[in-house]
């Protein structure tokens, strides 16, 4: 919830593969036995799908058990009928969750936002008009009151760097899933990762992966969108440190990302929510065009005018330090870290052609915002507002 | 850092003196020892509940730490332990001397460099872990709230609503809920009028709304809540049909908020002598004979053959200054065709020029009769290319005062380009008896309606504004069940009449049936004349709302709005203006530019 999705987080320590997730699984979690407080009788019989993957690069084949199908939700169908505005946002103080939050607000939605209880409570979603609530997914005994009433859940956490990957990322998602098709949530829209299923040597993408499946599974009705990169990112990752002469990291890795502004991915998101043909879908969404590292270091100097001060790390060295902190109990953690340079050393593109997805929710693939334009505007605001700065320090001299 | 120094200084001070102590016991008991003794032992027991303070057991920790100390300099210590190798450092720093030289030390104190080179190898570790991943966010927060949450690159930033407050009157009713929430994410300064504020308005609102409490159809209780405020939206309704609700908040409700807003104005236009861009500009003034000079009396007639000369009744006019202080024009015209006339140049104060204003507005009484104001426009040195616009005014019998905007002035020729107000010079106001409205009032004894007579006490020139100050949502009364549709629109007219009347800038937006959907998903018809047949989602009213703050064309405008009504194939009945709304096209503009102003 404090990152974004694709703007992969440094790596906590997942040291084994996803199989461990079946013990997970077959032992149940606590939340069953919050609903069985509530008088519903689920009839409980493990169901296995294996998720059949491409054998090759891990170490252990990797099967992934779901029980959600088996979960038959009471009948729903009685009631008031929950308003088709009632939306939960689960991360919503991420880079991707505020500006979904404040989309849906702006087109009219009742937001709900799904926020771990902290002593500094996020106080710009209630200044928009956001209802907040407490509920944290690494504990599933606080989820089920907070989908009251709820019509649609759009889930953009991811768990924090600093705390390990699965407790969010993998139980807190499979008991937040469980828990909307025991609750007879009506759709349920899921963040992924581009490539994810070509990944599995990657913590953070199997489990995306494995969650993905998961969903499919449920028999909730669900839009999964995979993203590949944010735009926002690279403001802090290039264009700042340029501006302020500040050194400039970068790979001569070949990899190719298409990088999207999260505004654009909320709003094409909220129009995918509304189509119904959209329903039970994947879709991928990526920017128009993908970018290299170097590519986007050079955009930045002739934006901003200024030669960067760049610090070439080869692949070889990432893949290399990887391979070494694999070896240490102690390292297991720096090596996760590091675990997206086996992407990036396969010179694979994290892009995906939009015009069917385009064409499928109606949008003009002009209203798509370019990373050209994005960091042009990026650079004129901000070199406007040091130039006014320059010029209130001139006459701030007149008078003094 | 600052806190944490405070508490190893505390607690430090705590074992120096235990320290401090135990020496002196060593000693023994000489009398000035006892009063050091005395002395260090209440600088102990104050410093007990400091080191309590400090989060456990400081002093203790301290001892603890003394012992491994040495040990613990290398830069993977955690982060946990820092401080207590650190207090003992400063605790042998005590021991041997003065604590001066225990604050020198810290530069040199070896647990501190290794800090100082754990955070420098952080911040090289960052970078190069970074590279291995496919894009960091900014874990810096303000520079993300300050250029891409609040600043320029958000497609919700407005720059003029920083300086603008608005008042949501109805803040709480399907509209005014999204409609607050809107204007909080661009920004504005939000006021909500509400009745009573009680646990759940107060959960249905933002929580920075600025909440005041207020009745709209209880002027005294509006003052407060306007104050400080630039517009105001109303989108309050009654809550139901008996006409006595409607009557009072959507009738009178909007008409004690515009008077509410225009005496804060005025008030506003008072305290900045006559200098607010919202103060008006006399024109003519008739409270002394003086004051009459200038002005002529002409009389004509429209037909210029020999039959109208056959019904010749002739006419006769005259100003004049009488002894209650009032400037009368009256006369008569008994010729058919014929009129007579007031005319004089203006001159208007050095630089000031009409077309920073919006109309006239006279203040005038008399009889009742309707007149027409013929205003003269085009360059002073050769009169012969001027050109006459003209509007009707019609009055009550009594004083009352009339606006006459600009924009109802139409020309004589009907070739000739729309009034230009900077270019108009002189002022005329003409009685015709044709077409005068048969004399109201309860006088039994018929007048006749070709004589008249006008007091008038002054004209001026009304300020313009480019935005409009006031958006009343109303109704175009579909959907309303039809036996009480007709009470509802009469409140409602009312309320709108009010509004234009006002002298405020207004925008009145006429929704179709609302329902409660999600805004911006379908195309929207913007329509005056009563033609509309769908209905409208309360997100897209509330959007029309706020995008009409800042719209010059939204200015004094009346229009309805739904969605757009789907025709077969080859049956299509509008021409589209504009999309659907997003952040690169404003489609309210085109939208409106095509609407007649005034209606």
């Amino acid at each position: 919830m404090a990152s974004s999705l694709s703007s992969l987080p440094p790596q906590p320590t997942v040291t084994r593969p996803l199989h461990r997730c079946y013990s997970q699984f077959s032992t149940l979690p606590s939340w069953r036995m919050l609903i069985s407080a509530q008088d519903l009788i689920f009839p409980y019989q493990p169901l296995i799908c294996s998720s059949a993957l491409p054998p090759g690069k891990f170490r252990l084949p990797l099967q992934v058990k779901c029980n959600a199908q088996t979960l038959v939700s009471s009948d729903i169908s009685q009631g008031t009928p929950v308003r088709p505005t009632n939306v939960l946002v689960v991360g919503a103080t991420g880079t991707l969750g505020r500006q979904i939050v404040r989309k849906a607000l702006d087109e009219g939605y009742d937001v709900r936002c799904l926020v771990r209880p902290r002593p500094a409570p996020a106080d710009f979603l209630r200044d928009w008009g956001a209802i907040v609530v407490n509920g944290d997914l690494s504990k599933p005994e606080t989820i089920p009151a907070t989908l009251v009433g709820v019509h649609t859940i759009i889930d953009c956490a991811t768990g924090r760097p600093e705390e390990p990957i699965r407790k969010v990322d993998w139980e807190g998602k499979v008991a937040l899933i469980q828990c909307a098709k025991a609750m007879g949530i009506q759709k349920y829209v899921f963040y992924s990762i581009h490539n994810c299923d070509k990944h599995p040597e990657v913590p953070l993408m199997e489990i995306k992966y494995c969650t993905e499946k998961f969903l499919q599974d449920s028999g909730l009705n669900h839009i999964i969108i995979r993203l590949c990169g944010f735009m926002q990112g690279l403001i802090g990752q290039y264009a700042v440190p340029i501006l302020e002469e500040k050194s400039v990291w970068g790979t001569d890795a070949p990899t190719r990302i298409a990088y999207m502004d999260t505004q654009d991915i909320a709003r094409l998101t909220l129009i995918a929510m509304r189509n119904e043909k959209v329903d039970r879908k994947l879709l991928t969404f990526a920017g128009p065009r993908a970018w290299t590292t170097q590519e986007v270091i050079t955009l930045c100097e002739r934006l901003a005018g200024q030669d960067a001060n760049v610090t070439t790390v080869p692949v070889s060295v990432l893949k290399l330090t990887r391979q070494l902190t694999r070896l240490f109990q102690w390292t297991n953690d720096v090596a996760d870290r590091l675990a997206f340079s086996e992407v990036l050393s396969s010179d694979i593109v994290f892009s995906a052609p939009m015009n069917d997805t385009y064409s499928l929710i109606g949008v003009d693939s002009k209203d798509i915002i370019t990373l050209e334009k994005y960091l042009q505007d990026y650079f004129t605001n901000i070199l406007k507002k040091l130039k006014d700065l320059k010029a209130q320090s001139k006459q701030t001299d007149i008078y003094f | 850092m600052v806190l944490h120094g405070g508490r190893i200084a505390a607690s430090a001070a705590a074992a120096s003196s235990n320290v401090l102590c135990t020496r002196t016991s060593f000693l023994g008991l000489s009398p000035a020892n006892t009063n050091n003794f005395t002395s260090t032992s209440r600088c102990f027991s104050l410093s007990v509940p400091i080191s309590k303070l400090s989060d456990g057991d400081g002093g203790e920790k301290g001892k603890r730490g003394g012992k491994i100390g040495a040990k613990k300099q290398n830069k993977e210590a955690k982060k946990e332990d820092v401080p207590s190798p650190k207090e003992a450092v400063d605790l042998v720093a005590e021991g041997s001397g003065s604590k001066q030289v225990s604050l020198s030390l810290d530069d040199v104190n070896p647990v501190g460099l290794g800090r100082r080179s754990r955070q420098i190898f952080d911040q090289v570790w960052k970078k190069f872990s970074g590279l291995g991943q496919l894009s960091t966010t900014s874990t810096d927060e303000d520079l993300l709230d300050s250029v891409l949450i609040r600043g320029p690159m958000c497609e919700f930033t407005i720059p003029e609503a920083q300086d603008t407050t608005v008042l949501v009157v109805g803040a709480t009713s399907r509209i005014g809920r999204i409609l607050v929430r809107k204007l909080m994410l661009r920004g504005y300064k939000v006021k909500a009028l509400v009745r009573k504020a009680d646990s759940e308005v107060i959960d249905m609102l933002p929580r920075s709304v600025n909440i005041v409490l207020g009745d709209v159809g209880e002027p005294s209780t509006l003052k407060t809540a306007i104050e400080g405020c630039n517009k105001i939206i109303y989108c309050a309704t009654a809550r139901s049909l008996i006409t006595a609700d409607l009557y009072r908040v959507d009738y009178r409700g909007v008409y004690n908020v515009t008077k509410a807003f225009q005496d804060y104005n005025n008030k506003l236009a008072q305290l900045r002598a006559g200098k607010s861009s919202k103060s008006k500009l006399l024109l003519a003034k008739f409270k002394s004979s003086k004051s009459l000079d200038g002005w002529e009396v002409r009389q004509g007639t429209y037909f210029q053959d020999v039959l109208a000369a056959k019904y010749d009744g002739g006419m006769d006019a005259k100003l004049e200054f009488i002894e209650t202080g009032e400037a009368v024009f009256s006369g008569y015209v008994f010729t058919r065709g014929g009129y007579v006339e007031l005319s004089k140049r203006l001159s208007l104060p050095l630089g000031s020029t009409l077309d920073r204003y919006d109309g006239l507005l006279l203040s005038i009484g008399g009889n009742g009769r309707s007149f027409i104001v013929i205003l003269e426009s085009g360059p002073l040195a050769d009169t012969s290319q001027s050109k006459l616009y003209f509007a009707r005014m019609s009055t009550k019998v009594g004083f009352c005062r009339v606006r006459i905007p600009f924009s109802s002035f139409r020309p004589v020729k009907p070739d000739d380009p729309p009034l230009d107000p900077f270019l108009v010079h002189t002022f005329t106001i003409r009685f015709e008896p044709r077409r005068q409205r048969p004399p109201e009032g309860p006088t039994g004894m018929t007048q006749d309606p070709r004589s008249f007579k006008l007091i008038l006490e002054y004209i001026k020139a009304l300020p313009t504004g480019r935005e409009t100050d006031f958006i009343l949502v109303s109704c175009t009364g579909s959907g309303i069940e039809s036996s009480r549709k007709d009470q509802v629109l009469k409140a409602k007219k009312a309320g709108e009449d009010s509004l234009r009347r006002s002298g405020l800038g207004y925008t009145i937006i006429r929704p179709g049936p609302l329902q409660e959907e999600p805004g911006g998903q379908r195309a929207l018809i913007f329509d005056q004349g009563n033609r509309i047949s769908q209905g409208i989602s309360c997100a897209d009213v509330a959007d029309i709302c706020v995008k009409a703050l800042h719209d010059s064309t939204a200015r004094n405008k009346s229009f309805d709005v739904c969605y757009e009504y789907v025709a077969e194939e080859g049956n299509e009945l509008y021409e589209l203006v504009a999309h659907l709304p997003d952040k690169a096209n404003n489609y309210l503009t085109p939208a409106l530019a095509v609407l007649e102003k005034n209606t």
